[in-house]
């Protein structure tokens, strides 16, 4: 943990009051990342409270007072949103399904960062035949289509919620090892790394307290884009109907309202859950789209 | 045949602020001549040299004053008549780095070809190639290389390239911006005087934007001083290097090495050159200025004429002989940066 | 580097690729925990059944002779049999390996097309309101799933307007008469407008991206303020200079395009009941079919890895820094 807090230390001395300073300058000045911010803290709150906060069960079959169940009703005092051709609470199922897409989309994008940027800096510092097979290796999984990939590797491993987030982190990561590898290389070159090279520093050290500080706005940049993309999949994945039985995701939402046929009728049950996967995703986009002006150059040094 | 007058050009940047960049500039230009505008980064030289055909960018803008060429008012064009007949036609462009002044991705001749039949009409495809490659002969190039890509060329050819682009249409004047500024000194001396041979061979006029006064002493007929977006001092060549009647150009001056001195102290001018952003009631210089007075801070100075088209912004221009001869010293200099110094110590 | 020196590199890299990528697919099947078997049989076999099985798909020989033979059937075009469909797998995915293709095709050159015309406008308007617009709405684009589009598209055109089928490849009782009749046929099309606008709304959002932000570089090179001078008209500038220049790096993100675009496909065919590879991948993951979802996978990754190839050899043609090497 010590070597945590001094590479948090190193990247607040460097970038600390200029990039807060920054960020609040930049919330000020863009109206997308206002927007972004405030749509992501309303969908960050229903994922938190969202189980807390539904009326029903998502999953209990709701019935009148005559005792018949209430399918497809269109929304009424009781049911906000509608009930589903089962007769579930689709307001319920609409609060639940943000908390796994945020966790599945960040839990994902945490591990796919992660990997990423270790792979990129490995393969920057070390140069040689190690970058060569990193990036020979990193160049296949950029071959392989994303979403079947996902598909097929669920099919062998089985769809559970932790095999869907690996499995997305696991073509997710790509990207960051890519760009974070090409700006290493970058700020290898630079004079203070020669002079901690010379001084004798270890290669854990350089890597850790001199290179990282400086990916990290780009790190963090990339996070932000990794889980609007994870968010994306898991969605496909769910709408295609491999989501994992526990997971009640507005993707999963998705498929349910297809595979009933009633997309035609019943725009109750359709809309929330689409609108809401396409604003989550805008408003990480939005932030992201913020980040990267912090990200750029005039913050370098 | 080109007279500016009153000119004033201002930016504005990403904080919105304006930039005079430049403040109020007279100047003429006569055919056939080369004058030298120089001054250091930031002085509004080229900003001054862009303006001409209307390249100012998006947050540009000529806010006053008049550009007289050939009868017409450049500055009351459009941007479609200064498309058309104005630009490269009749002012062309010499960049500071040549192989950037290219597109990578077509053949340098095809670039060529491409504004010869642009502004050209009825020349055909041949008849425009074997113009290029009389260009690049001019040029001491070989013709082939007309169907070479811009990275093919070495930095002195890639000049001479951008040389033949620029007067491949004859224009009347030609704008220079530190042209030599990416060579080494020997071709930059070549490039020079081909540039010169050029221009006379040509009948056209050269303004030759630079902050290096040992380049404008050996091509230019005529010199223009800038600073704060000012021309300070203007007069012929000789009389500039010999005797000038600013105390900046005095700085200038004594800032470049003469190899026909024996031992020589360099001076230079201490301070930066000022931001221009809030227009002054003062001498933009004073606040460099070894021999300001009061009176330097109380207004702007009119321009002192002295015979022969010279002429000098400075309350003190009439004692040039004595602020030469105290120029020279360079302790003149550096006595005023410690005084300076010595003053903004005391003000904390 | 000269231009043959430059193309043989890349064939050996395209076969590099691709033996790396079957291999991939053979360690996938490996990777099983559990018994890798049940993936091939169907449940409900008696042990001697199974055992034929496993004997008939050569999975109890060693695991070299089972590599060997599983990359020699790929070359020989054998993917296995489905169990499903009672029938090869090759047999199966033949017709709509094309139905895929030739949507996700179109749809990809289209999504490219409008992605850079769109991108360089976009970037030569850079600051104005009209730019910012426009990245809303690429923004947006961006941000919803394909299902979204594809159903948000179904609710406006089928259901409300009726302009357009709600799905499948052609009508009920047509009749198509060979290859071409079936893909050139104006009914072919008209089932094609929605899933095509659908994939290129997605599609193009990447292309739009990159192509903007190289405008946007480009556009302060010396090189462009030389053509300005130069009096040039300003159509010519955007596309035949900054545009021209901007392009390579769009054609440098055609390998992640490309398998969105197949990634897509599973979903967009779904939505639309488009009968092509992705769906079928989907629905035989969904009936355990593995052979014939590992064989569309295998598929799909070709064809990846083939555009990719493709793109490295428009690249070429498109840089010539690349084919003439610097100053002599």
């Amino acid at each position: 943990m010590a070597l945590l807090q001094a590479i948090v230390e190193r990247a607040r001395r460097f970038q600390g009051q200029k990039l807060v300073t920054k960020v609040y300058e930049l919330y000020r000045t863009d109206n997308l990342a206002k927007i972004g911010m405030f749509l992501f803290g309303v969908y960050l709150l229903m994922a938190i409270f969202g189980p807390l906060l539904a009326p029903y069960d998502p999953l209990t079959i709701n019935k009148d007072a005559s005792d018949s169940v209430i399918r497809l009703s269109e929304p009424t005092a009781n049911h906000w949103f509608g009930t589903t051709n089962y007769g579930r609470d689709i307001f319920s199922q609409w609060l639940i399904g943000a908390r796994i897409s945020l966790v599945v989309g960040s839990v994902a994008a945490l591990f796919a960062t992660t990997l990423g940027t270790v792979i990129g800096l490995t393969a920057a510092y070390y140069g040689g035949w190690v970058d060569d097979i990193l990036m020979r290796f990193t160049d296949l999984v950029y071959g392989l289509p994303g979403l079947p990939f996902v598909i097929a590797l669920v099919f062998i491993l089985g769809s559970s919620l932790m095999n869907i987030i690996l499995v997305i982190a696991l073509i997710q990561w790509r990207i960051t090892a890519r760009v974070i590898r090409s700006e290493a290389l970058s700020i290898k070159e630079r004079p203070y790394i020669e002079s901690a090279e010379s001084i004798g520093a270890s290669d854990a050290r350089i890597i850790f307290l001199h290179i990282l500080p400086n990916v990290l706005p780009l790190v963090i940049l990339y996070m932000a884009l990794t889980t609007a993309w994870s968010i994306l999949m898991e969605a496909s994945i769910s709408f295609l109907g491999f989501a994992a039985p526990n997971q009640l995701s507005w993707g999963r939402m998705m498929y349910q309202v297809y595979n009933a046929g009633v997309i035609r009728d019943a725009w109750w049950w359709v809309l929330p859950p689409g609108l809401s996967i396409m604003l989550l995703v805008m408003s990480v986009f939005f932030i992201g789209r913020a980040l990267e002006k912090v990200t750029n150059p005039d913050l370098r040094h | 045949m080109l007279e500016i007058e009153n000119l004033n050009v201002r930016y504005e940047t990403d904080q919105g602020e304006a930039v005079h960049a430049v403040d109020g500039v007279d100047l003429t230009l006569q055919p056939n001549e080369t004058l030298g505008l120089v001054g250091e980064s930031g002085c509004g030289k080229t900003t001054l040299a862009k303006s001409l055909i209307g390249l100012l960018g998006r947050n540009g803008e000529i806010v006053d004053g008049s550009i007289d060429f050939k009868g017409r008012d450049l500055t009351t064009l459009s941007k479609g008549e200064l498309r058309k007949e104005i630009r490269w036609k009749e002012i062309s462009m010499i960049p500071q780095n040549a192989m950037n002044g290219f597109d990578p991705v077509y053949t340098v001749g095809k670039q060529i070809v491409q504004v010869i039949r642009h502004h050209e009409e009825g020349v055909t495809k041949d008849e425009a190639w074997d113009r290029a490659r009389e260009l690049f002969e001019q040029l001491g190039l070989e013709e082939e290389r007309v169907e070479d890509y811009p990275h093919q060329f070495s930095g002195g050819m890639a000049q001479r390239a951008m040389i033949a682009l620029a007067i491949s249409l004859n224009p009347t004047i030609l704008l220079a911006d530190e042209p030599t500024t990416a060579l080494d000194v020997v071709i930059q001396d070549r490039i020079l005087r081909r540039i010169n041979e050029l221009q006379n061979e040509l009948n056209s006029s050269m303004i030759l934007v630079t902050h290096d006064m040992s380049v404008v002493a050996e091509t230019c007929d005529r010199i223009a001083v800038m600073y704060g977006g000012r021309i300070v001092e203007c007069a012929d060549t000789e009389t500039i290097l010999k005797n000038p009647k600013h105390p900046y150009t005095i700085g200038l001056r004594n800032a470049f090495p003469d190899i026909t001195e024996e031992s020589q102290e360099l001076v230079s001018i201490p301070g930066a050159p000022p931001e221009l952003v809030d227009p002054v009631d003062e001498c933009r210089f004073a606040p460099r200025c070894p021999f300001a007075k009061t009176e330097c801070w109380d207004g702007h100075p009119d321009a002192t004429h002295f015979g022969d088209g010279h002429r000098a912004e400075c309350f003190r221009a009439h004692e040039g002989e004595q602020l030469r001869a105290a120029g020279e010293d360079p302790e003149t200099w550096t006595d005023m940066q410690d005084e300076k110094q010595a003053s903004e110590v005391s003000h904390d | 580097m000269g231009l043959k020196e430059y193309v043989t590199r890349r064939v050996f890299h395209l076969i590099i690729t691709y033996w790396a990528f079957v291999t991939t697919l053979f360690a996938l099947f490996r990777l099983l925990p559990g018994d890798p078997t049940t993936l091939y049989l169907q449940s409900g076999m008696t042990p001697e059944e199974r055992q034929r099985a496993l004997e008939r798909l050569g999975l109890d020989r060693p695991l070299y002779v089972q590599y060997f033979d599983y990359v020699t059937d790929l070359l020989t075009g054998d993917l296995g049999w489905s169990f499903r469909h009672k029938a090869e797998v090759y047999e199966v995915l033949a017709t709509k390996f094309w139905n895929t293709i030739f949507l996700m095709g179109t749809a990809l050159i289209l999504a490219y097309i409008i992605g850079v015309l769109l991108g360089a406008i976009l970037g030569w308007w850079r600051g104005t309101r009209r730019e910012k617009t426009g990245l809303i709405g690429v923004l947006i684009a961006r941000s919803s799933p394909e299902f979204w589009t594809g159903i948000v598209l179904l609710m406006v055109f089928v259901f409300w307007l009726n302009w357009f089928p709600s799905g499948r490849m052609r009508s009920i009782g047509m009749v198509v008469d060979g290859f071409w009749d079936k893909y050139l046929a104006w009914d072919f099309v008209y089932h094609m407008i929605l899933p095509l606008t659908t994939a290129v709304l997605y599609y193009m959002t990447m292309p739009v991206l990159v192509m903007r932000s190289g405008m946007v570089n480009i556009l302060t090179s010396d090189f462009i303020e030389i053509k300005k001078a130069e009096g040039l008209p300003e159509w010519t500038i955007l596309y035949k200079h900054a545009a021209r220049n901007s392009i390579l790096p769009v054609v440098t993100i055609a390998a992640v395009t490309s398998g969105v675009a197949i990634g897509g496909s599973l979903v967009i065919e779904t939505v639309f009941n488009w009968p092509g590879m992705g769906r079928a991948m989907v629905e035989a993951v969904s009936f355990n079919d593995y052979q014939l979802a590992m064989g569309a996978f295998f598929l799909m990754g070709s064809f990846v890895i083939m555009m990719n190839f493709v793109a490295d050899l428009l690249y070429v043609y498109l840089d010539p820094r690349v084919t003439y090497g610097g100053e002599q």
